[in-house]
């Protein structure tokens, strides 16, 4: 039953402080790098691009000074799904390639059953490279939340986005909404495993498999579900008053406890980043 | 901008010297409107005036109005006749809500709800950030309101890696920096333990110092009795207004309205009853033991021949109340406590529950790995009724959920009715048909429209046919006191706090469990709702025999209800025994940070003052007794 604790897998919204390059560095820094790193990893094509990749991502962690097992510990919720987008990936991805490269393995079932296995030189790339694209995906992500306050992020998202307000982006709402959820991130999800283990404990039964054991499953949802939002419900409304008493009116005339200041390791580290993200898009490695 | 210049910035109090009033309440009226339904009036005509640096108690059981009356003082709620000013401007005029806001602070109810940023020190810079002030001046206000609160230490940390007293600290210090006249607490403490509470008293006693004024609507006694004046509200009107010890003096009119009388006020209550001339309201230990020992240089003057004359029959002459009085555990002459031995060790047969070396830690292998039992035990025995007290962090709630297998052990032995629940082929649905486990706050886990339905759950779940299901429900809804038929069909969205509680109390009991074990099941009612659920709770174990474990803060509580205590620290059991023995250990119990009954406290303080006073007091008649003894010995 310890798979009711659930805050153990949540790593989202957690920050481990630290005093490495990584955790130094102003914010607004860190969200422009981390938007030129997915680009740059979004147009990697070949094998030797993505295990260089991979290999930076995980050279990131260190220089974060982030623990290494702890960070790819997040992967593992999400494994079995890697491995079924890997499969089919795989398996159906050379159906639809039509740049005529040389077919490695090809399979089709006896007429009628429309189902077809190709898989290309071309498809089989594309399959490594996508898993290669996720996996690094996901440690930029956990390095950029891991090394940097909920605050840091939100106020320098806010400050990013603010010449955008002409536009009629609402960057501090957008801001005030995402520092507010993160910060309920546990409070919730303590709450969510209070409420199951109160259910388990007047008779609810969540892992007895069984006949129809999907239709069960959403059936046994709603004594979990029914309660969270009306507490979810309850506490914003609470959150909302708390909010007003303490002088909240939006965004408009707000001071700042600490405003964001970029310093010489910000001017030293983005033309690196820069560098790096133009280096990875457009100089092809081959294979 | 220099700070003194701007109006936002002004230094606090300036223009505010003690005794002119802030806030002025005109004969209000409030009434909620629902859309559809008749207006329900929560407020039915108040005036009240609070003053520049005064401290002001508003008590009343739920409904009583005086959560809507705080409500108002800062314009949260609108009058619907009559009038609020604060700082002389109108509550209902829309342009001067920042005014008002930043003269009328004010802190909720549940800790979590209020904070909103990532750490300790971001939240309180909420307030002032939203004033527009300067960075400088920004960090002064959070810097000074840390300090005034004692969380400079916390000042990095996520709200929820703190207790809820120190959430609630943090929730003060963020209004405290906006630099308020007036401190508003809407029951700020009801969601605490008593080491939050008393965190939470010390907090105001040091910002009421510093000269802000602080209205706490509140359940708890020991708040009012601090004040400089109490209101007490009922049916939305103040029916008492005056100091702690005015009106404390009015026990009567006090127990009609079904409220508390603090546990040193109920001593003088009964001891004045019986020797006319002893102080009739007491409002603290170190006041009652003043008083005793004055009383008993009196007597001692007097020469003492008269020892005795007064009847020592069981008519006490105060009706008497739950905790602390009526409920109070078996004497050693009682039947049950002859049949159990003193001690309520059962002794006979083997314990229902049996924890040997318990070993937890949680979120192994990752950076926040804690160890939350480090080789506890426990037992529990057919029919018995303990206590597991300790520290927030000792280890209780892991502890209990072992109990039903919601944790599996990691290391150690757990068993029930002698099956290991560290056997991975047990039946764990079995076990927890026979362990019933009530987490704090229960009635949060109620989902079905109705109260029938809802109770229905866990036998319906456990595949009872239909007649059975309603039996169970009919049982299960009239042991915890709400009649079946009355309550079968209503709406659970629609009842009181304690009538909630006790409808989900109802869903484990129609598991009908051997066994019933309840984190904190009084904490955030009123004084009417704690007893009839302490009532309810012996009720049980004296109709069916079931066996009931609650955890508890409340020292009181536990000295009325408990046959056996099981103190824990650190994820250790440290003490065990009746309550007698355990509190007799004051000086371990204090050193854990865990407090006595105000009984027993007051035996240790009178020992300290050279009486032969007995250190095993734990009820209220215990008490009585003994000073008695003292006066005529």
């Amino acid at each position: 039953m310890d798979s009711l604790a659930l805050l153990k897998d949540v790593t989202l919204g957690q920050y481990l402080p630290g005093t490495s390059v990584v955790h130094r560095l102003d914010p607004r820094t860190k969200l422009v790098a981390f938007v030129l790193l997915v680009w740059a990893v979004s147009s990697v094509r070949t094998y030797l691009g993505s295990i260089a990749l991979i290999a930076s991502a995980l050279g990131l962690i260190v220089v974060a000074g982030l623990p290494m097992g702890y960070v790819l510990r997040g992967l593992r919720p999400i494994i079995p799904w890697l491995a079924l987008f890997l499969v089919f990936q795989i398996l159906f991805g050379g159906n639809y390639d039509l740049s005529g490269s040389p077919v490695l393995f090809h399979w089709e079932a006896p007429s009628p059953l429309p189902i077809r296995f190709t898989v290309t030189e071309t498809s089989l790339r594309s399959a490594g490279v996508s898993i290669g694209r996720l996996i690094c995906l996901y440690v930029m992500t956990s390095v950029l939340t891991l090394a940097t306050t909920t605050t840091g992020l939100t106020h320098g998202l806010e400050l990013l986005l603010a010449p955008l307000r002409p536009l009629k982006v609402p960057g501090h709402e957008l801001a005030m909404t995402l520092a507010i959820a993160l910060r309920f991130v546990p409070t919730l999800a303590e709450e969510l495993e209070r409420i199951i283990k109160a259910q388990v404990s007047r008779g609810a039964d969540f892992d007895r498999p069984g006949r129809l054991a999907f239709l069960r499953r959403t059936r046994q949802l709603v004594p979990i579900v029914v309660p969270l939002f009306v507490s979810t419900f309850r506490r914003a409304e609470e959150l909302v008053l708390a909010m007003e008493a303490r002088g909240y009116v939006g965004g408009a005339g707000r001071g700042r406890l600490a405003p964001l200041q970029t310093t010489r390791l910000d001017w030293l580290a983005l033309p690196v980043i820069i560098a790096y993200a133009l280096g990875v898009a457009f100089i092809p490695l081959p294979f | 901008m220099d700070a003194t210049d701007d109006p936002r910035a002004r230094p606090r109090h300036e223009s505010r010297p003690v005794g002119t009033p802030i806030v002025v309440v005109d004969d209000v009226r409030f009434a909620y409107q629902r859309r559809g339904e008749a207006p329900v009036i929560a407020l039915d005509g108040v005036s009240l005036a609070v003053r520049a640096g005064e401290r002001l108690a508003i008590i009343g059981h739920n409904g009583s109005g005086k959560s809507t009356l705080a409500r108002l003082l800062n314009g949260l709620l609108l009058p619907t006749s009559g009038q609020v000013l604060v700082a002389g401007l109108d509550t209902r005029d829309a342009a001067a809500r920042r005014r008002i806001r930043q003269t009328v602070g004010m802190v909720f109810q549940n800790p979590d709800n209020q904070l909103v940023a990532a750490t300790v020190e971001e939240d309180v810079a909420f307030g002032p950030e939203n004033l527009g002030l300067d960075a400088p001046e920004i960090r002064r206000r959070v810097d000074a309101a840390l300090a005034l609160l004692d969380l400079t230490d916390l000042a990095a940390r996520p709200p929820h890696q703190l207790s809820g007293g120190q959430k609630q600290r943090v929730a003060i210090a963020g209004i405290l920096a906006i630099e308020p006249g007036v401190l508003v607490l809407d029951e700020a403490t009801a969601l605490l333990d008593p080491f939050g509470r008393a965190e939470i008293r010390d907090a105001v006693r040091r910002v009421h110092a510093e000269g802000t004024a602080v209205v706490a609507a509140t359940h708890h006694m020991e708040e009012a009795v601090e004040a400089e004046r109490v209101l007490v509200m009922s049916e939305g009107r103040i029916v008492l207004d005056g100091s702690p010890r005015e009106v404390f003096a009015e026990a009567d009119r006090l127990r009609e309205l079904r409220l508390d009388l603090p546990p040193m006020a109920r001593l003088a209550e009964r001891l004045s009853a019986r020797r006319p001339g002893f102080a009739p309201v007491l409002l603290n230990v170190a006041e009652a033991a003043d008083e005793v020992t004055k009383e008993s240089e009196v007597r001692s003057q007097e020469s003492g021949g008269i020892a005795g004359g007064a009847s020592l029959g069981g008519a006490s002459p105060a009706p008497t109340d739950l905790v602390g009085a009526g409920l109070a555990p078996p004497s050693p002459a009682s039947p049950l406590a002859r049949a159990q031995g003193e001690g309520g060790r059962g002794g006979e047969g083997s314990p229902i529950i049996e924890v040997r070396d318990l070993w937890y830690t949680y979120q192994v292998g990752t950076p926040f790995e804690a160890g939350a039992l480090r080789g506890a035990n426990f037992e529990l025995h057919a029919g018995e009724v303990a206590a597991v007290v300790g520290h927030s962090g000792s280890g209780k709630s892991t502890l209990i959920q072992h109990l039903n297998g919601l944790i599996r052990p990691q290391r150690g032995l757990v068993r029930v009715n002698g099956l290991d629940l560290a056997d991975r082929s047990l039946d764990l649905a079995a076990i927890r048909r026979q362990v019933g486990l009530v987490f704090q706050f229960p009635e949060q886990q109620l989902f079905e429209p109705t109260v029938g339905d809802d109770v229905a759950f866990g036998p319906r779940r456990i595949g009872c046919d239909r007649q059975e299901v309603r039996r169970r429900v009919r049982e299960a809804l009239d042991t915890v006191g709400l009649g079946f038929e009355a309550y079968k069909d209503r709406y659970t969205f629609g009842l009181s706090g304690g009538e909630t509680r006790r409808v989900a109390i109802a869903g484990v009991l129609a598991l009908e469990p051997r066994v019933l074990v309840l984190d904190e099941p009084t904490a955030g009612l009123d004084p009417r709702g704690r007893d009839d659920l302490l009532a309810t709770l012996l009720d049980l174990r004296a109709q069916r025999g079931t066996a009931v474990a609650i955890v508890s803060h409340d020292m009181e509580q536990v000295a009325a209800i408990a046959e056996r205590v099981w103190v824990m620290s650190h994820g250790e059991l440290v003490l065990s025994g009746t309550p007698r023995e355990v509190f007799g250990q004051a000086d371990t119990i204090k050193q854990l940070g865990l407090g006595l009954p105000q009984v027993t406290e007051l035996m240790h303080a009178l020992r300290s003052r050279g009486f032969a006073a007995p250190t095993d007091v734990v009820t209220l008649e215990e008490a009585e007794e003994a000073v008695w003894t003292l006066w005529h010995s």
